[in-house]
């Protein structure tokens, strides 16, 4: 048996381009409640910053990411903020268990003071084409959309330690969502569509800037990882036809850029996206990330189907990882990286995060054992 | 002249801005209030929830004819009330404690809402207790309940548990939600369960008939 040889920026650069690397790369999220557990009993507790949620203690200011302390292929960087304006957000109403806020965006939500959740859309205040263009002109590229304490600490050890860098940041849906809320966006795409292609337009500009504004500082990565949940459970939010006509361009765009600088991009969407696939990829989607299994998506079917054309970042059961039986996650680590190997495309991941009963002897036996059956010899 | 087939269609079209002339056309040509609902309205919506799963519709398409639904309603209402015209089914719907997302909730009642069931939205993070106390304010026949996060599924098995201990008889229960399957359905003793929101109206409204 070969010892690996490569560096981990080397590993995963080589999948990107579905080229046979050394192993299967890991990389991998953690719901908060696992990432604190695992870091107290790793030595390296959460460092905690003034904030009115326990959960949001900005794991990346911490002195070694939970990626480094798992001595993962990959991190991320940069993270630009897309928010309106940078105030704090205005407290309406709390109790000991939730906050309820108008954040930046001019959205009310209710959060969990003490764990991580999707909040409650009470309200969005930019619900119409005349409150969009009372706001649009806050929606510039600028320095402080990006916590560079954080992420340049985070990308210097990266560098030293060869990791792979990657780009993270949201894609359109995610970014209006936060603004305008799912079913305002939604209705508007078959309402008023001139608003929705004007706001989408106006968020990719910004994020194109961005990416220059954080080329132009040094940060310079290797990939991109973008974020935004396209479906949920049973399906996309959009018709395919929708999404072409609303989100192709805009995806394509963001996408170009990246693939311009010899970035590949891995997409990240909740959900069963099967039937978006080819125009996602028609967008310039490389990668794609967390692969629900609840959602009903397999790497075991979609790998076979298309081959180089694709390559994947997830679909180990997260609900079998917390079940601590070892015999049943190897059988689904080995059944998924034995489907995706042959096409020297998949990168180990969750299929979201992982779930806050999984124990670290678990986890660390579930790193070995992709190292193990992740080897190509 | 309007007809029934003409509010059907506005319905799947989602045409919120003919609703109101095409559903006073009909009253004052003498149709019945409950004909416009049952055989224009009911039958748009079913014909949604049908596209819905079968994937020739998505959620913008049921937003905008829910949206015209709603309108139609604003008109039809008070002929509705003076008629005497009685919803199919009272159903509560709520997302469980712990569990503050809505937009699926949300969805699901608009759905039940066009299978003709008078809607109570208890809102999210709603206790067991807050349920029986929804039930027995007024007439319930089913309650829909909602997680979105494996880690409040657990408050779904209780939900279940203190309805149908609680009330005697005890309403019909469907669940549902992103980690919510059929087989956790079977064995938390709930009645129904939805993979998606037309599919948990069909399902409400089969077991509110029985």
């Amino acid at each position: 048996m070969s010892k690996p040889s490569m560096s981990s920026r080397e590993r995963v650069a080589r999948t990107l381009a579905h080229q046979q690397p050394d192993r299967v790369p890991i990389f991998d999220k953690f719901w908060f409640q696992t990432e604190k557990s695992f870091r107290e009993q790793l030595g390296h507790p959460l460092v905690e910053r003034e904030t009115r949620f326990d959960w949001d203690t900005a794991p990346c200011a911490q002195a070694q990411t939970i990626w480094e302390l798992f001595d993962m292929d990959m991190v991320e960087v940069a993270w630009p903020d897309y928010r309106l304006r940078f105030t704090p957000p205005e407290i309406l109403e709390e109790t000991d268990e939730w906050v309820l806020q108008r954040d930046g965006n001019e959205a009310v939500l209710r959060w969990w003071k003490h764990k991580m959740g999707v909040p409650e859309h009470v309200k969005f205040g930019i619900d119409s084409p005349e409150q969009w263009a009372r706001v649009k002109p806050l929606m510039t590229a600028s320095r402080e959309r990006v916590r560079w304490d954080e992420f340049w600490p985070l990308y210097r050890r990266a560098r030293e330690a060869d990791r792979y860098v990657c780009y993270a940041t949201v894609e359109p849906i995610e970014m209006i969502k936060d603004v305008l809320g799912h079913e305002i966006m939604l209705r508007a795409m078959i309402k008023q569509p001139e608003w929705i292609h004007d706001i989408f337009d106006t968020y990719i500009t910004v994020a194109v800037q961005m990416l220059e504004l954080v080329e132009a500082e040094g940060m310079v990565c290797d990939g991109a990882f973008v974020y935004g949940d396209i479906a949920y459970n049973t399906g996309p939010f959009m018709s395919p036809r929708h999404y072409r006509e609303f989100v192709q361009p805009y995806h394509k765009r963001l996408m170009d850029e990246f693939h311009r600088r010899n970035m590949p991009v891995l997409l990240h969407s909740d959900g069963d996206i099967r039937l978006l696939l080819d125009d996602l990829m028609a967008s310039g989607v490389d990668f794609i990330n967390p692969l629900e299994v609840k959602a009903g998506m397999d790497v075991r079917e979609l790998a076979p189907k298309y081959k180089e054309r694709l390559g994947y970042c997830g679909n180990i059961d997260a609900r079998i990882l917390e079940t601590n039986d070892l015999d049943r996650i190897r059988e689904e680590i080995r059944s998924k990286l034995a489907a995706a190997m042959p096409y020297n495309g998949y990168i180990y991941h969750s299929d979201h995060s992982v779930l806050p009963g999984t124990t670290l002897e678990t986890y660390q036996a579930v790193l070995e054992e992709v190292k193990t059956a992740g080897r190509y010899d | 002249m309007s007809t029934l087939e003409d509010v059907r269609q506005a319905v799947l079209v989602g045409d919120e801005q003919v609703m109101a002339d095409l559903v006073n056309g009909l009253l004052k040509e003498g149709t019945p209030a409950d004909r416009i609902l049952s055989e224009g309205l009911l039958a748009g919506m079913t014909e949604v929830g049908r596209r819905f799963r079968e994937y020739e519709y998505f959620i913008p398409e049921v937003l905008v004819a829910a949206g015209a639904m709603k309108e139609a309603m604003q008109v039809l209402r008070p002929h509705l009330t003076s008629a005497g015209v009685k919803p199919f089914a009272t159903a509560a719907i709520a997302t469980v404690k712990g569990d503050l997302h809505d937009i699926g909730k949300n969805l699901v009642a608009t759905m039940l809402e066009g299978a003709g069931f008078e809607v109570v939205d208890l809102g999210v993070d709603v206790s067991p207790e807050q349920l029986v106390a929804a039930c027995q304010s007024r007439p319930v026949d089913l309650v829909a309940l909602s997680a979105l996060l494996t880690t409040t599924m657990p408050a779904m098995v209780d939900a279940v548990q203190v309805l149908k201990r609680e009330l005697h008889p005890a309403p019909r229960i469907i669940v549902g939600g992103a980690p919510v399957t059929q087989e956790f359905a079977d064995r938390i003793g709930a009645d129904g369960y939805g993979r998606d929101a037309a599919t948990g109206a069909e399902v409400a409204r089969r077991l509110c008939t029985k």
